[in-house]
């Protein structure tokens, strides 16, 4: 039986929603270097410019639709090199209900920093 | 289990032994190891911007870390990753929508001279600002 680097492809299946999430993230990555590390002062803000950045509505959205989403797609990922490895049935589902939790603890991690911030901005 | 274990064994040795594979199964390869490089980064980007729920002092205290050239080096390995992924993830979605599958070899040597361009004036800005 062939791996997957042997057969150049995933057995997941989910490689369109992958590759929808990849170039949405593209987009949203993109921004996000630009806005953190080449606007910002020597690459980085400091503590009082990380609250005023995150104080804009527009910022937080698009930072917690940018978590939202590289999660999506890290665990979609992850999924994938799993299922290559040539688990069965069972395993599989233990392993997408661990992936989604993962990403639901992620998500919820980064919301709460979000939160945080903007409380005290 | 020897079977499932001897399994894991190949596909994993797969990823790290490139001898005898032609670009597209690096290509593959390479796709992998740096998602997983990247999947491991968001979790120590949220340990990291955890430090700012300590207040002040602990955020001054992780950029006097990142300014450190162990970090910049650190830095450009990571957007050396992004790059690779994220412009090789363009050519399998291209190639995935029947687009340039003859061409998948040029595509990603043409791909990885653009990444490689990109992070060259990407570590000239990061070195210089």
């Amino acid at each position: 039986m062939q791996n997957a680097v042997e057969r150049g492809g995933s057995r997941g299946g989910t490689w369109p929603l992958q590759a929808i999430s990849g170039i949405v993230l593209l987009f949203l990555l993109g921004l996000h270097v630009i806005a953190q590390h080449f606007v910002a002062a020597e690459g980085m803000r400091n503590f009082q410019d990380v609250l005023s950045y995150i104080r804009n509505p527009l910022i937080l959205v698009l930072e917690v639709v940018f978590l939202v989403v590289v999660t999506y797609h890290a665990m979609l990922g992850v999924r994938g090199v799993v299922a290559d490895l040539g688990l069965t049935r069972q395993q599989e589902n233990t392993v997408n209900v661990v992936l989604t939790l993962v990403g639901v603890v992620l998500v919820a991690w980064g919301v709460y920093l979000a939160w945080f911030l903007v409380a005290r901005a | 289990m020897t079977t499932q274990t001897s399994r894991w064994q190949r596909a994993l040795r797969g990823w790290f032994d490139p001898r005898g594979r032609d670009a597209g199964l690096i290509a593959f390869a390479l796709n992998r190891i740096s998602g997983l490089a990247l999947v491991l980064y968001l979790v120590l980007h949220l340990c990291v911007l955890s430090t700012l729920t300590h207040g002040e002092p602990a955020w001054e205290g992780f950029l006097r870390l990142a300014h450190t050239p162990l970090f910049f080096l650190l830095d450009m390995a990571l957007f050396a990753a992004i790059l690779y992924h994220g412009l090789n993830g363009v050519r399998v979605s291209l190639i995935g929508l029947g687009y340039g599958g003859r061409q998948q070899k040029s595509l990603f040597y043409g791909l990885a001279a653009a990444a490689v361009v990109i992070w060259g004036i990407a570590v000239w800005l990061m070195a210089t600002v």
